[in-house]
């Protein structure tokens, strides 16, 4: 079995451009608050925090309310989501749950059922701001 | 073979389950199960009861590890509490306080 030590992920501690990803066989169950871009292909029961960007892979099932910066659904989610920016639900996804944010984009093939309040939208300046 | 990074900003308040690889450097509350590796990179902290086949710590654990094939305690390692494993390596420059099962 591989050790961890030949894993190249392992020797880039905590480096900003790799992003952190929860893997296809980790099922978490609890609260998730975090600084940075987020992957998660596993499982996901409770609520998540991330004052970054969010991707929900196609084989997710996440079972949480989600306040994030961004988010990319393409797997299946139950709970709320409120974003600051962008919440893009994408061909494949199953969404259950109410959806806040500036912006929503729902594609063709993507599943969803819950009400959707697009906030009043912020001046361009005050958005790009709260961008890193 | 997949691998979960939980990185350094993240914090997991719950419980953690799964088969894969998991790397923290983050903070990580609760239980964790994993049937793969486990490795607490520096700068990680693990508050938890931990359940895996090998443990690598860089970091900090504050909880029983319960191995079932090594744990691994790196310099400037620090954890607190009972590892169960039938083999254990205890580098020197860890900090370790706790017992130490290596029963078969």
């Amino acid at each position: 079995m591989a050790t961890a030590v030949s894993n190249p992920s392992t020797t880039m501690s905590g480096n900003p451009s790799t992003p952190c990803n929860i893997g296809p066989r980790i099922a978490i169950r609890g609260n998730i608050t975090g600084e940075e871009d987020l992957i998660i292909e596993g499982r996901v029961e409770g609520s998540i925090a991330l004052s970054g960007h969010l991707a929900v892979a196609q084989a997710a099932v996440i079972e949480a309310d989600l306040e994030v910066d961004s988010v990319d659904v393409h797997g299946q989610l139950d709970g709320d989501i409120v974003a600051v920016t962008t919440i893009t639900l994408h061909e494949g996804s199953r969404v259950v749950g109410n959806l806040r944010a500036p912006r929503i984009v729902i594609t063709d093939g993507a599943q969803f059922k819950g009400t959707v309040e697009m906030d009043v939208p912020l001046p361009a300046s005050v958005t790009r701001q709260q961008r890193r | 073979m997949a691998t979960t990074v939980i990185g350094s900003s993240i914090v997991i308040d719950g419980e953690i389950s799964g088969e894969e690889h998991l790397v923290v450097h983050g903070t990580v509350k609760g239980r964790i199960n994993v049937r793969d590796s486990l490795v607490v990179e520096n700068g990680g902290l693990v508050e938890a009861t931990v359940e895996t086949s090998s443990i690598t710590v860089n970091g900090t654990v504050n909880g029983d590890i319960s191995a079932s094939e090594r744990a691994e305690l790196r310099p400037n390692s620090t954890v607190v509490g009972d590892i169960r494993a039938p083999r254990i390596l205890i580098a020197d420059g860890a900090s370790f306080k706790g017992t130490v099962d290596m029963g078969g």
